[in-house]
Parts: structure tokens; sequence; C-alpha cells
């Protein structure tokens, strides 16, 4: 099962070395990290998707929470949450193509962000199934380049 | 860390001094009297530092130091202190090859749960990155050995940087900590504040709510409904008992409701083996009164101990009768992490054992056809070895020896068949007096844990039971007992190579002895005492010299070599084979097994991911 943890950690020097070097060592598959500070600049928020089943979650939040750094971890996935990823996508677009493209865009909510004579950059927000659906729609059109920022996510707040 | 309580002011506060002069006070405030360490480039500064604060003191105010022949060396002997007094032991080394030279002990430091704290010169900050002389990344190496690591980037937080790491090494579950010094910090000028720690609000917090836990009512009530409801339970005591300083609190309450007891090889002394209740160690070498005794357990009882692979190989099958198990453990990531538990409680293992005799001391429990069943287990299955033959048998060289030590002296070892050998045929009275490489396996520990042990406690007898492959891996700190006076006895077991590894190769590699034989090797390790300065080093070949030789080995007041030529085709039994369970479990020649139905099979080298 895909779980979504958010590991609160101390902003400070060789942390994120620390928390990949332990998936690494104990053989946790990360999917996606990221990282950034929160509104606390002494904090940073590292959001990671792993895969694993509950008893490696278990493991994973245990020996997460043993790194002196490590603030807090909460496994978002067992509570209701929000998660969200950017994509840019260059793609090989010139002439007439371009409405067309601008048009599927416009369906996910994607901006154009850079456009030249022979090319057009999209920039688009969302879960992994709307980038997938996306990403699959526009491929069409020749993909020059792909950028992807890794989820990030909150919990919902709850009334 | 930032519970500074209302202390007396540090006399030195204020003062200014250099960073390395307060590295050596903060060691002085944390009450240590001994430092392990080589000196070089990046760490003169804190040499000197030790040089100044040593110079008119009288010597028992002094920071020792002692310097091995190799890092390996100090981290071990920093090990060892660490392992015989409970207290943080200390290495100091210099950056590059000083500082990766310790990487085997931090690591198994690690493995063992053991505090120790390194510090390493580092280059100076501008230099780090530009790989200049004598530069390693040790932030990243140590990253993926220690329990911590700090890289002083700022020199005003030197001081506290030093503190924190002897806290960090010492709370819950104990580890190494490592401090990559760079030589301008050790340089820099600055005052001395003589208080403070850094402050780590997860590690900070959950420190507070650990050492502020305590075992409920209701919890308390709980375990003993089931040991109530169990005929036939059982201790399984693992090397955290040891750690919490808990084997006090541990017998009380394995005598209070006659509770038989196995340790793991990390738990050896956690309970006194001379006991009835004693089944001594369990596992893949454990006796098989031991393991018989887990197989036919109701309730297992696992305290400060981790399922491991060399214990529950087979982990479904481990204790199948065990309707019951309860987890006693500091660390939460070992709760559950090999079997499922029934009764589990995240904590100290020896305050929580106080605190459940406390609940439930009133407790009426009645084991004692169980007891007959253990006492008939340890008679019928006890170790045994072969009693015929000229050649010596190395178990009945440690039956002499412990006739001699009866469990008063702490022993240290390498790493193969001489350290199951001492583990199975010594007794173990006391806590602290076993000291070996049990999770990682480090051969080579043996001698520099012996000396660090040594150092720690002066007026015992401190014995390192070796092989011949384990001691080579550090033969050069044969020297340091001797240029130090440090009287640790060295008894060598030699059969001509790898014992351990050849057992494996005669059991499931038809004989090929790839790489461990070492009867073409022209040592003479007599002559190596020798010319390291031990008045006292001899070789016993004969087995009517056995018991007289001994004897002057342990008594002599000198540091003193004693090589064994025993016989190079025993081997060590019984063997639970990697990845078998217990039913599987063979004993050998010479110990009777009991009646079983299991086949066993050989390991099938092929088919088995187990090691």
């Amino acid at each position: 099962m895909i779980h979504t943890i958010s590991v609160l950690v101390e902003n400070q020097f060789g942390v994120l070395a620390r928390v990949s070097g332990l998936f690494s060592a104990r053989g946790y598959n990360i999917e996606s990290l990221c990282v950034g500070t929160t509104d606390d600049p002494t904090v940073s928020r590292m959001t990671v998707v792993v895969l694993g089943d509950d008893r490696v979650l278990a493991q994973i939040v245990n020996q997460l929470k043993k790194l002196v750094e490590v603030i807090d971890v909460i496994d978002l996935t067992k509570e209701s949450f929000v998660e969200r990823e950017l994509i840019m996508i260059k793609l090989e677009v010139k002439g007439a193509r371009r409405t067309e493209l601008l048009e599927i865009a416009q369906i996910f909510r994607a901006k154009v962000c850079d456009v030249s004579a022979n090319s057009v950059t999209v920039e688009a927000t969302g879960s992994e199934g709307k980038l997938k659906a996306f990403i699959d729609m526009v491929r069409p059109f020749g993909i020059i380049e792909l950028a992807r920022s890794g989820r990030i996510a909150v919990a919902r707040a709850t009334q | 860390m930032a519970t500074a309580k209302a202390q007396k002011k540090h006399p030195l506060a204020g003062k200014t001094m250099t960073g390395a002069d307060m590295v050596v006070q903060v060691l002085a405030d944390e009450g240590v009297d001994c430092i392990f360490g080589y000196s070089g480039g990046a760490i003169l500064p804190t040499y000197d530092a030790v040089f100044n604060f040593n110079h008119g003191k009288k010597e028992k105010d002094q920071v020792r130091l002692i310097v091995p022949a190799n890092e390996q060396g100090a981290g071990f002997m920093a090990a060892g202190y660490s392992r015989a007094s409970g207290k943080v032991g200390v290495a100091l080394v210099t950056s590059g090859p000083g500082a990766t030279n310790t990487v085997t002990p931090v690591r198994d430091c690690m493995a063992d749960s053991i505090p120790m704290v390194l510090i390493c010169g580092q280059v100076p900050r501008p230099a780090i990155g530009s790989d200049a002389f004598q530069e390693a990344p040790i932030f990243n190496i140590m990253s993926a050995c220690a329990k911590h690591v700090f890289l002083v980037k700022d020199e005003t937080e030197l001081e506290a940087t030093v503190r924190s790491a002897f806290e960090i090494a010492r709370s819950g579950r104990p580890g190494p900590v490592v401090i990559d010094l760079p030589k301008d910090v050790q340089q820099w000028r600055g005052e001395f504040q003589g208080e403070g720690l850094l402050a780590y609000r997860g590690f900070d917090k959950r420190k507070a709510e650990s050492d502020a836990i305590r075992l409920s009512k209701d919890k308390a009530d709980e375990f003993f409904r089931i040991l109530r409801h169990s005929e036939r339970p059982l201790l399984y005591v693992g090397g955290g008992v040891i750690n919490s300083n808990g084997a006090p609190h541990l017998s009380e309450f394995a005598e209070h409701y006659g509770i038989p007891v196995v340790t793991t090889l990390m738990g050896i002394g956690g309970f006194d083996t001379t006991s009835d209740l004693s089944l001594h160690m369990l596992g893949m070498h454990g006796t098989a009164f031991a393991n018989y005794a887990v197989e036919d357990c109701d309730f297992l009882i696992a305290v400060g101990s981790r399922f491991d692979d060399r214990v529950a190989g087979k982990a479904h099958e481990f204790a199948p009768l065990a309707k019951n198990i309860a987890h006693i453990d500091i660390d939460a990531a070992e709760i559950g992490k090999v079997k499922a538990i029934t009764w589990a409680h995240t904590g100290d293992a020896g305050r929580t054992v106080k605190e459940l005799l406390q609940h439930g001391k009133h407790v009426k429990t009645n084991f004692s056809a169980w007891q007959k069943h253990i006492l008939a287990l340890k008679k019928n299955h006890a170790l045994n070895y072969k009693k015929t033959g000229d050649l010596i048998q190395p178990q009945e060289v440690i039956e002499v020896l412990n006739s001699i030590t009866k469990g008063d002296a702490i022993i240290s070892t390498g790493v193969g068949q001489h350290q199951m050998w001492a583990a199975q045929y010594f007794d173990f009275v006391h806590p602290r007096s076993w000291l070996t490489s049990g999770s990682m396996g480090t051969m080579g520990f043996g001698l520099p844990a012996a000396i660090g042990a040594q150092v720690a406690c002066p007026g015992r007898i401190v014995i390192d039971v070796d092989g011949d492959g384990s001691i080579r891996m550090n033969l050069g700190e044969l020297e340091t007992c001797t240029t130090y006076n440090i009287p640790v006895k060295i008894l060598l077991l030699n059969n001509l190579g790898d014992g351990m590894v050849r057992q494996w190769q005669t059991l499931m590699y038809d004989e090929r002895y790839a790489g461990t034989d070492k009867s073409l090797h022209k040592k003479d390790f007599i002559k190596c005492a020798e010319s390291d300065g031990f008045e006292f080093a001899k070789r016993v070949a004969d087995r009517k010299d056995l018991k007289k030789v001994l004897k002057d080995f342990v008594t002599c007041k000198c540091p003193a070599f004693l090589e064994v030529m025993i016989d190079p085709y025993a081997q060590v039994w019984p063997m639970v084979g990697p990845g078998k369970g217990y039913k599987e479990m063979e004993v050998g020649q010479y110990i009777t097994p009991r009646a079983s139905s299991a086949p066993k099979a050989k390991v099938d080298i092929g088919n088995t991911s187990m090691f």
C-alpha cells in the first residue's frame, strides 16, 4: 500500500542525509520525497511517499522517531489529507496545434509558463491521478522535457 | 534536552579558552577519566589541550590517554570501557583515515546498543569539501552507522555539542555518537559557559516522555492475569537488562515467581547462570535445554531482547506453544518487529521489571511442575563434548579456567567458535562481565575491549578469550597492554584456522575449506607476545600442563599471554542451522537430544537466503 508520511524535522545541516540514509539502509523504497521549510523557518517538512504494508510503515515511523532531528512523524494515510504535485512539461508544439493544447490545458487547469516558436511549457498541479491523466493527454504532442516536484501533503482540517 | 536544573555555576564559566580546551573540560565534567585515541594533524589542538589539562594535576584528577596501535583499537577500547563500567567510553582520533578506522567500532556499538562518544578531527571549515589532505566525509559515513553525528560548523555551539553527545549516547536505547570537529573550531578562542545543551524539540520531548513513562496498574494487572493463567512461563532476557542496570530487578522478579530464565548472547550476565532457574543462553548455539524450554513454554516474557535472527531464525516457529508473548523494550521500533506480541510495554527494561514486581508482589504463582521439568531438561540435555583422545578440547580449557575464576572475571572475546564456547562454558554471576561483539560479530574485538575494560575496572581479572583468526585482526594492541602495564590476560585458543567458518564448510559446503585454513601460517604467537614485552607468554599443547599454567596465568599480576593448541576439528554444539527452527536443532555427538519427530535436513546452501 502507498503511504504518504509527513516528517517534521529541525531545519539543520545534514538532516536530509540522515532521513534518506535511514530509508536506503533499511531497504525502504521512496516513491517521492519533497522537502521545504514550514511557516517556522527552523522547521522543515519532508513529505515522503513510500510503499509498504502496515508493519513496514510502523517500522518506518518508529525508526524515524529515533532520529534526533526528527520532531514529529505523521502517517497521513491514516487520516484524511490533501496531496498535490507540480509538474512542468515542455512540449513540441507549433502553429495551429497550440490551440488544441491550450484547450486540454484549460480542462486540467494547467497554465502556460513559457512559449517559443517550436515549444510550449505548461505547468500543472494536482493529485497523482490527475497529473497522470494530463500527461497521457499531452503525450501525443511530443514531450521534450518533464520535471516534477514530488508530492506535498497536509492533513484535512477536522471540524 | 533543555532541562537545565538549577545548578552551581561552573568554576570556569566566563573564562576565555580555546575550543579544544572546552572539549577537554566538558569531557572532564562528564566524568571521563580516560580517553582512547590516536593523534594526528587535524586533532592536534585537542591533544595539546589534554596535555595542558593534565599538566600540574595530581594523577587522579588527570584525564588519562591510552594510545592504541590502530584507531580501530581505540574504538573497541572505548567500547570495552563502556560495556564493563556502564559509563560512556570516549575515543579521540584525527580526520580522514583516523576517523574511517573507527567506523567498525562505531557500527559495532550501534548494533549492540553501547554508549560511546567518538571525537574526530576534521580539516578546517574553509577546507571542507576541497579534497584536502586527510579529509573524509565523516558526517556522511558515520550517519549510516552511528546513533547521531555532529559536524561542528558553529564554534559557539561546540561546548553544548559535546555535552549533548553524552546525553544522546546514554539516553533511551544507548548508542555511539560522533563529533566531527574541524581544526579551526578547536583553535577558536571563546568564552566558556560551563553549562547548556543543544535543544532538539522532538528528541527532548520523546526523552522526557520516555523518562516519565510508568507502567499503569491496568497494564500490570493484565500481565499478571496472563501469568496466573500460564503454566510454563519463561523469561527471555537480552542486553537491555544489562544496559538499564536492571539485572538485580530481573533476578528478584524471576526468583519471586520462580520463572526460569534464558538469556541472549548480549544478555549473558543479566541473570546468574549458576542459579537453578538459569537455562543459560538460547539461540543458534544456545544450550539444548534453553532451546527446549523455548519450545515448551506457554508464556514467553521478552525483556530487553529483540528476537534477532540468531535467536529466532524462523520467527514463525519460535516459541510455538507460547499462547502469550510479552515484550518489554526501551525501543518502540523493536516491539512487534519480528513477532506478534500479546502484551507490550515500551520502557526501560530494569525499571519496568521493578514496577511489575511492585504491582504484583502479592500475586501467588506455583510453577513447581514447570521448574521440575526445567531441572530435568538441564540434567538430561547438559552441554557435553569429546572427553577422549590426546588433543586438548577447547571446552575443557574454559571449564578449567572457570573453576579458577568462578564467574568473577570479566571475559571478552573475539568472534567465532571460541566466542560460543566461552559463552556456553563460563559461569556468569554479575552483569557487565561478558563483553562480546554480539550483533556485528566483529573479529578482533576481544583484545582492545579487554584493555578498555581493564582500564575501567583496575581491580578485576579481565580475560580475553580469543581465537587465532580474531586476534590477528588487532594483534598490534598486544603492545598497548605492556606499554601501559594493563594486566589483561589473553587466552588464545589456537585451532589453526577460522574455526566457525570451517565448521559451516564442514556441515554445509562438503568440507571445501576455502580461505579458512591457517595451518601453513608461520606466526609464532609466543614470540609475538615476547617481542611486545610480555613477561608471561606461554604455550600449552599437552593436557597435563593445562591446570597449573592456567592458574599461573590468571594469578599473574602483569599482562599475560597464553596460547593453548586445541583440537582443530572441535565444533560448537548445539546448533540451530541458519534459517532453521528449534525443532531442527542438532546437538552433535556428545549432547543427549530429546526424542523428536522432526526431520533434520542439511541446510540447503543454494536455497536459503539465511546467513
